[in-house]
């Protein structure tokens, strides 16, 4: 079988060509011994093609131009790969089409300047393009939209750096003030104690009073605090406002603050004081009540 | 004043510019353009001075003159990308006529010769387009010239927002081939041919006096890639470069991009004797079927693993347990 010659130098893509032309009809019986040998495809040049090489040569001289024909009916430029390149890998192939472009350009411009023929376009000389300004449009929003997102992500970057920075920073800061602090202290203490030492009695110094002996000094009193109720959390402030008369006869009667419960029961006492009643009052509401609109609003009514 | 008297030597240096680069055209005569004695074509052909009135000897003296047609035309039921792709061949030739769709049958060999000859084109570019996804190029030489028939892959147009470039439309284009063309005499028709269809003719009327694109055909494993770039040098004249704006010269890509896969080269044009076949060739529905068949492979392996696994055991079959009678007893 002609596929099992693999010594061809050639080891061609797979997926344009893996198969020659006279396997159409042999595949069925090959696919059974395919199965078990995950081989490879080689190209293998069918024997069969046509090859006429003296027919082309021919048909080459038919159609072909004079051989005399100036080089600017033709603008054809030849240029040399080199080494052979590999078709697989994108960047290298593209990279020789423009090597081989820009090569064969060069060697046009000289041709071109030597001719002293004019030929490149002046830049107030306007004209159809092939491509049209809305897609040319289209592309620079391409462009620059590729570009905007490129430098927010570079942004981004240097945003979270600038974070990581950031801590290590407030962490070395917070480091310092807590070992200025224990100095401070330090040095106060030391003062107190050269003062000591140096023989002023505690009661009658005039230095500060400075309680910094263990961690007292930084707690909150637990002093009872005078004439404010316990939950109070103004510090007395609410008692020492100004208060009318009124304010306080009605603090006295009903209480102010502290549990509503007990407060407002009666009692013996209360159940007894009519202070708070006014006759007039309470005899005018009645007759209000009873009357009912009619009576209440009787000019509207009226003839 | 001094204002009007500028304006006015601007408008005079205005008027002047055009001529300065338009290109002369020779006198017309009834039998086409009158030769002017140009000294660069001197070389290679007499002065037809007076070649006008003796016909005979006009023709054995005439200068060369490139005279290509190019009749671009695509099958019924062209899928949109090759549409595109055809147009886009259309627009970077000043030199094509556009015809309406062929339907793609044995028979359209005789119609396109027929449409080549009504529309007097000498050569033809025809997209064929299979199944809606293959698509076939034949490049023709009109009356009794060569056909290629090539296998169109990896296509894509100058729509795609990649290629960033531009061109004049129907400026001149330079073409570089890679030397392995002249390696072998088929790849040297592909080449001759390639450079006459798509070589703007020179002083072609809708084609504009200035280079700035570059066509490249490469030969690479065997298949002929088609690329197609702007150039863009620093110039302020418009017959010099800069000093040293060789070596800054950009390209940028225009496209499209094809590649080409010969298939088969006929003597005639659309039909006639093979004269070479590509023996690597292998059709996209040969590749299709047996991707195909290696997938229904699958089940087919499947079940033969099952008969032969069932026929191994039947072969051999496991001696009775001695302890399976063991635990019977028990419920």
């Amino acid at each position: 079988m002609a596929r099992l010659a693999a010594e061809d130098p050639l080891v061609r893509d797979e997926a344009i060509l893996d198969d020659d032309d006279d396997d159409v009809d042999t595949d069925e019986e090959e696919s059974e011994s395919e199965d078990d040998s995950g081989e490879e495809f080689h190209a293998e040049p069918s024997k069969k093609a046509v090859y006429n090489k003296e027919g082309i040569l021919e048909k080459l001289e038919d159609i072909a131009w004079p051989e005399n024909v100036d080089w600017r009916h033709k603008l054809t430029i030849e240029h040399d790969q080199g080494e052979k390149i590999d078709v697989n890998d994108d960047l290298a192939r593209e990279l020789a089409f423009y090597t081989q472009a820009l090569d064969g350009t060069r060697q046009a411009f000289e041709k071109l300047q030597s001719m002293k023929v004019r030929f490149l376009r002046p830049a107030d000389y306007y004209a159809e393009m092939v491509k049209t300004d809305a897609h040319m449009h289209k592309i620079k929003g391409r462009l620059l939209s590729e570009k905007k997102k490129i430098e927010e992500a570079e942004e981004r970057k240097k945003a979270r750096e600038a974070k990581k920075r950031a801590k290590e920073v407030q962490a070395q800061k917070e480091k310092e003030r807590a070992k200025q602090k224990k100095e401070q202290i330090e040095s106060v203490k030391k003062w107190r104690k050269q003062r000591q030492q140096g023989g002023f009695a505690k009661g009658n110094d005039d230095g500060p009073d400075l309680n910094f002996e263990g961690d007292e000094g930084f707690k909150q009193s637990k002093k009872k605090r005078p004439g404010v109720s316990p939950g109070d959390r103004s510090g007395g402030l609410a008692k020492k406002g100004k208060q009318g008369k009124n304010r306080k006869s009605r603090d006295s009667k009903f209480g102010h603050g502290g549990r509503k419960g007990l407060k407002k029961q009666n009692t013996a006492e209360t159940t007894n004081d009519f202070r708070g009643f006014n006759q007039m009052d309470k005899s005018q509401n009645k007759r209000r009540k009873m009357d009912g609109p009619r009576v209440r609003f009787a000019f509207f009514y009226a003839p | 004043m001094a204002k009007k008297r500028k304006r006015s030597s601007d408008a005079a240096a205005a008027v002047e510019k055009p001529d300065e680069f338009a290109p002369q055209r020779p006198e017309r005569t009834l039998f086409g353009f009158k030769e002017k004695p140009a000294d660069d074509e001197e070389a290679e052909a007499e002065p037809a001075s007076e070649g006008e009135e003796d016909a005979a000897a006009a023709a054995a003296a005439a200068p060369f003159r490139n005279k290509e047609k190019v009749l671009v035309t695509c099958s019924r039921r062209i899928n949109y990308r090759y549409r595109h792709l055809m147009q886009n061949v259309v627009s970077l030739l000043p030199h094509a006529k556009k015809d309406s769709k062929v339907e793609s049958k044995q028979s359209k060999g005789n119609a396109l010769n027929e449409l080549l000859e009504l529309r007097s084109c000498s050569s033809c570019l025809f997209f064929e387009c299979r199944k809606q996804k293959d698509l076939y190029l034949w490049m023709v030489k009109s009356p009794g010239g060569p056909s290629v028939k090539f296998l169109v892959n990896a296509v894509h147009t100058m729509e795609e927002l990649k290629l960033t470039g531009n061109h004049l439309k129907g400026s001149r284009p330079l073409i570089t081939f890679s030397t392995n063309f002249d390696e072998q005499p088929h790849w040297q028709l592909v080449k001759e041919m390639l450079t006459q269809i798509f070589a703007t003719p020179k002083d072609h009327r809708k084609a504009k006096p200035f280079h700035d694109h570059v066509f490249v055909f490469s030969i690479v494993d065997d298949h002929v890639w088609f690329r197609n770039y702007q150039i863009s040098v620093p110039h302020n004249e418009i017959d010099k470069v800069d000093k040293g704006g060789l070596d800054k010269m950009t390209l940028v890509e225009v496209g499209p991009r094809f590649c080409l896969n010969p298939i088969k080269i006929f003597g005639g044009s659309f039909g006639g004797p093979t004269l070479y076949e590509n023996p690597f060739y292998v059709s996209p529905n040969q590749i299709r079927a047996l991707e195909k068949r290696k997938k229904a492979g699958k089940y087919a392996k499947k079940v033969k693993a099952k008969v032969r696994r069932k026929m191994h055991e039947m072969e051999n079959t496991l001696e009775p347990d001695e302890f399976a009678e063991l635990w019977k007893g028990e419920d």
